[in-house]
């Protein structure tokens, strides 16, 4: 889960990079059945110039 | 002697999912409830002797062995939106939490291997205590459990006991005595009575034209508990071959969900027209305590397999059976559960 109330899945057989999506049932349980997992955000890196 | 009475009897369970299936939650993973049925969870041990064999000289048994373990056990509780989440998450396997403190939100369906999903449900831990301490009558903990069904019922009536939840669980035999646990405080449960209930079948709200009496809705694993022992899967104390077999792991097998309501028939009710043409609808159980605690149910795709009239207290009814059907988009059935408990099945 994010600070937006959004949601981080992972694609089926965990292939490909996480998406994040809206939390509404209509949003998630095609995503569910079709393989999608909820996952942690990915970390964000933050970029540093001198 | 003082007397031990069951209603000392206090249960808690993993609030949170095992790790793995042999690794037990920790105290602060696992959540308190109260239950109607008086069964308790008794690990059971099988045993085998060496009657069968040749070269005793009789047919008689001189030897018996410690073969497997087996746990089981039921919980019965009025319906409340914390029990309802963790059924729908741990009894369907997949879960997504969203949301935060007081309207945490659980949208379960159930696991899909063929997409890649695993077979082997969420484990807890289950814990019974009578007098854990000094004076201990009872304090042992079933580790490695996974819910193998529940069944909702809704009723007529203004009572608790209109809205129920049977959950049912197995374990993979592996036990721990003592629990080592230190109960936790009992959760705050808040309830979703009959009378929030809010029903759609197959196009038609049968609670706005008053005819619902009753439901019962459920989902059932049926958990290939025989699969559970495999080479190598483990003793009851690790390293002792002696100790009983116990289940490394606890897949579900061909799943089954089921849904029946009873209601009023009258004039224009399309119950048996629905029977005869085989049409298809979703089917949307609601049940709410406040915006923040609910359970909805979805069955995505059900026909009518058995419709007949009958009577209930004299008013002519109808009892239907529904098909659950499998739909191409949105699967069987998905719940989302609304409640301010954050983690469970996490």
């Amino acid at each position: 889960m994010s600070e937006r109330n959004t949601v981080w899945l992972r694609p089926p057989w965990g292939e490909g990079e996480p998406k994040e999506f809206d939390p509404r049932p209509d949003v998630l349980v095609p995503l569910l059945v079709a393989g999608w997992s909820q996952c942690e955000p990915p970390e964000v890196t933050e970029d540093v110039h001198d | 002697m003082s007397t031990t009475r069951l209603q000392e009897v206090l249960i808690c369970f993993g609030k949170q999912k095992q790790t793995d299936i042999a690794t037990a939650n920790t105290g602060s993973q696992m959540w308190r409830f109260g239950k109607l049925n008086a069964a308790l969870a008794n690990p059971k041990l099988n045993t085998e002797n060496d009657a069968e064999e040749f070269g005793k000289g009789h047919e008689f048994p001189t030897q018996s062995f410690q073969t497997s373990w087996d746990v089981s056990g039921t919980l019965e509780k009025y319906l409340g939106a914390e029990i309802a989440a963790w059924a729908m998450a741990f009894g369907l396997g997949k879960v997504v939490k969203s949301g935060a403190a007081p309207n945490f939100t659980y949208t379960c369906t159930p696991l899909m291997p063929a997409n890649g999903d695993a077979a082997e449900l969420p484990y807890f831990s289950f814990v019974e205590q009578i007098r854990p301490g000094a004076g201990v009558v009872l304090d042992r903990m079933a580790v490695g459990c996974v819910i193998e069904s529940w069944t909702i019922t809704l009723g007529s009536g203004p009572g608790r006991t209109n809205s129920r939840i049977a959950i049912e669980f197995a374990g993979s035999g592996k036990f721990t005595e003592p629990s080592g646990i230190v109960m936790p405080a009992a959760t705050l449960e808040k309830l979703l009575p009959s009378a929030s209930l809010a029903l759609s079948i197959d196009g038609v709200d049968y609670v706005s034209n008053k005819n619902i009496v009753s439901l019962e809705t459920g989902w059932k694993n049926n958990v290939r508990m025989d699969a559970g022992f495999y080479p190598g899967s483990g003793f009851q104390t690790a390293g002792d071959a002696t100790s009983g077999a116990i289940r490394g792991r606890l897949e579900f097998g061909n799943r089954q969900g089921t849904l029946r309501f009873t209601a009023r028939f009258e004039s224009g009710s399309t119950e048996l027209t629905k029977l005869k043409n085989q049409t298809t609808g979703t089917a949307v159980i609601s049940l709410t305590y406040d915006a923040n605690n609910s359970l909805e149910i979805t069955w995505h795709k059900v026909s009518f397999a058995t419709a007949e009239v009958g009577e209930t207290d004299g008013i002519v009814t109808v009892a239907v059976e529904c098909l659950p059907m499998f739909d191409a988009t949105n699967g069987i059935v998905s719940a989302v559960a609304k409640c301010g408990v954050d983690s469970i099945c996490q």
